[in-house]
């Protein structure tokens, strides 16, 4: 062990106290004494103790109210109560307030080192289930409990692999594996395993014995390196989520039966604590959507107010810009101008009307839509925009598609989505090009395909199924929430579509829906 | 004698390109700026139209144009506004009315949808 524990030793008498100190020494902790409850609870309180062993009759403050104090001052301190004169009742009451143990003294140095150890391996685990459970950002996570593992099973190496959506494994972190070859070897001995029958019955931990001689896992490059291996399934709902593989690479260094329990432990607290990380995720995710479709309801109840406003005035605009047409001759300057002004507005009203098309607030309304007016729809909107970027639009439009049954304005809001993406790939101008076709899917039925592509910078190949995760953004704060993917992909699984993204870094991305006909 | 129509509008800018683009195909004018004020106009007087906004201060136009279907049945209404919550049913349930427009709308569609409403 690396760091041997802290602990405290509280007793009124010296010769006791330095007995329990000097034995506790010789086995590498680090010792204090305090010679009263009063002194024990504020060296508690000055200092990080992972123990305290305490005297019950002392001067002043007796044990058994040193023990509720300290507890106060530190919560996650254990504590070991030692009695001399020991009843059965100050042994409960000690325990009531919170003690991992109590000893009858006179007791052997050997029966208090049994005890200090397990005490101590329950602190471990206790702050390993803090840990475990104070993070549900993924990557930290795997950290944590990666870096747990290696240490409470004194390993020299392990890995830590999750199944992707395919089913197949994938490092996903590792502890004292230097280069990708021998973490691809462990991945590999993994995946052997797994493969084997008694890899796919694996419900707890499994001990492999010296793999580099074991003919089942033949061939494993780097192998031989590891004497003694454990693998810890992690399970998500009875089924296999993952796998860690710790080994150890000395001689004799065999797996005992109390590691062997150790590592059941820590798998249902890692399986626990990552159940806890997915359902908050979930939980995360959901609201929001729901923060989205407060947003979205805001706007929509704003555009129909702003439509009112402008929609006057605007129509003032038109109507007497053609009284005054009526009157003006048709080759002069002033008749040219004139029309500009006059188409200016409806310019202007058509993207009003696509405004209050995309925001109108209303509980989902599933008809039968055109794809194709919807990206008509939505590229009003976006026209200017694209413009002033220097970005070219492009539009194969099949014509004469069958309508689907959609939410005209959900399907406004994914092109939007995806179009506004597309934009902010190309800061320095490009070209959209936005395509829809009528396709079979392999059980023969129509699906309706739109394609968008853009020539912007693309998405790196380890972020691309990242991308509809939500809270994910590649944007700067406050740039983008990174929920508009994951609520598009939201909103076309309500549709029974697809949404998939395409994309080489430097070459552009494809965002490609599809949806029943 | 020319036919007569009511424009009810709160918004000046409107009745006056409505007033002058209708003035100009021969029809007579009457201008009203809130709801009471076209309701007085109606019981007082005979029209052919009422061009009737949606949105006013003091009262919605299906209200105003409730109350002038009662006071004048064969009157012809034909109702405008800015503002569409939804076009396929954008009136209340129960009202009716010959025409509708949306704003911003042009000097020749009111003139067309007006002389169409009333056979002129």
């Amino acid at each position: 062990m690396t760091s041997k524990a802290n602990i405290l030793v509280v007793d009124d008498e010296p010769q006791i106290a330095e007995m329990i100190s000097a034995s506790l020494g010789v086995h590498g902790y680090s010792v204090s004494i305090a010679y009263s409850g009063e002194e024990g609870v504020a060296r508690a309180g000055a200092e990080k103790f992972d123990l305290a062993i305490m005297d019950i009759q002392m001067p002043g403050m007796d044990g058994i109210t040193a023990l509720g104090e300290i507890k106060k001052v530190d919560p996650e301190i254990e504590v070991i109560i030692a009695t001399g004169h020991g009843t059965m009742g100050t042994a409960i009451q000690s325990m009531r307030k919170g003690a991992f143990d109590y000893l009858h003294k006179p007791f052997e140095i050997k029966e208090l080192l049994k005890v200090v150890e397990r005490a101590l391996e329950k602190k471990k685990f206790n702050d390993i289930t803090k840990a475990i459970f104070s993070t549900i950002r993924p990557e930290e996570q795997l950290r944590v409990i990666i870096d747990s593992v290696t240490r409470i099973l004194k390993a020299d190496e392990s890995l830590l692999a999750l199944a992707d959506k395919e089913g197949r494994l994938r490092t996903a972190v590792s502890a004292g594996l230097e280069d990708e070859a021998a973490r691809n070897s462990r991945l590999e001995f993994c995946s052997r395993l797994l493969a084997l029958p008694e890899g796919q019955a694996l419900k707890s931990v499994l001990p492999v014995e010296n793999p580099g001689g074991d003919p089942r896992f033949a061939a494993v490059a780097g192998i031989e390196k590891v004497k003694f291996s454990l693998f810890l399934p992690l399970m998500e709902d009875d089924r296999l989520a993952g796998l860690i593989n710790i080994n150890r690479d000395e001689d004799e260094a065999y797996f005992t039966e109390d590691d062997l329990q150790r590592a059941r432990i820590f798998g249902s607290l890692v399986s626990l604590a990552l159940r806890n990380s997915n359902l908050y995720r979930q939980l995360q995710e959901t609201q929001g959507q729901l923060i989205q479709a407060e947003k979205m309801s805001a706007l929509g109840q704003l555009a129909g107010g702003l439509a009112h406003e402008i929609n006057n005035p605007l129509s003032g605009i038109l109507g007497l810009t053609q009284l005054v047409l009526e009157n003006t001759p048709k080759d002069s300057q002033n008749y040219t101008d004139l029309k500009d002004i006059e188409k200016a507005v409806f310019r202007c009203k058509k993207i009003i009307v696509s405004l209050l098309s995309f925001s109108r607030q209303e509980k989902t309304r599933v008809e039968q839509v055109s794809v194709n007016e919807a990206i008509e729809e939505t590229l009003t909107l976006c026209a200017r925009q694209m413009e002033l970027q220097r970005i070219k639009i492009n539009r194969h439009l099949a014509p004469g598609l069958p309508p689907v049954s959609a939410d005209f304005q959900q399907l406004m809001q994914v092109f939007l989505n995806i179009f506004t993406n597309a934009r902010d790939s190309m800061p320095g101008g490009g070209e959209l090009t936005v395509a829809t076709s009528l396709l079979k899917d392999p059980a023969g039925r129509e699906l309706i395909a739109a394609a968008v592509t853009d020539t912007g910078y693309g998405i790196k190949p380890e972020i691309l199924d990242r991308v509809f995760d939500p809270f994910f953004t590649t944007k700067e704060v406050g740039k983008g929430t990174g929920l508009g993917l994951s609520v598009c992909l939201g909103i076309i699984n309500l549709h029974k579509g697809s949404i998939k993204a395409h994309s080489s870094p430097g070459g552009g991305s494809t965002f490609t829906i599809t949806l029943p006909v | 004698m020319g036919k007569k129509v009511l424009i009810v509008d709160d918004e000046e800018l409107v009745r006056n390109y409505v007033r002058r683009a209708l003035a100009s195909r021969g029809w007579e004018i009457t201008e009203a700026a809130d709801g009471a004020a076209a309701l007085k106009i109606v019981v007082g007087g005979c029209f052919d139209a009422v061009i009737c906004d949606l949105k006013m201060p003091d009262m919605r136009g299906e209200e105003v144009i409730r109350k002038v279907r009662e006071l004048c049945p064969g009157l012809k209404i034909i109702a405008i506004t800015g503002s569409v919550s939804n076009i396929k049913t954008p009136l209340a349930p129960g009202v009716e009315v010959e025409g509708f427009l949306i704003k911003p709308f042009g000097i020749d569609e009111i003139r067309e949808l007006l002389g169409r409403v009333t056979g002129a």
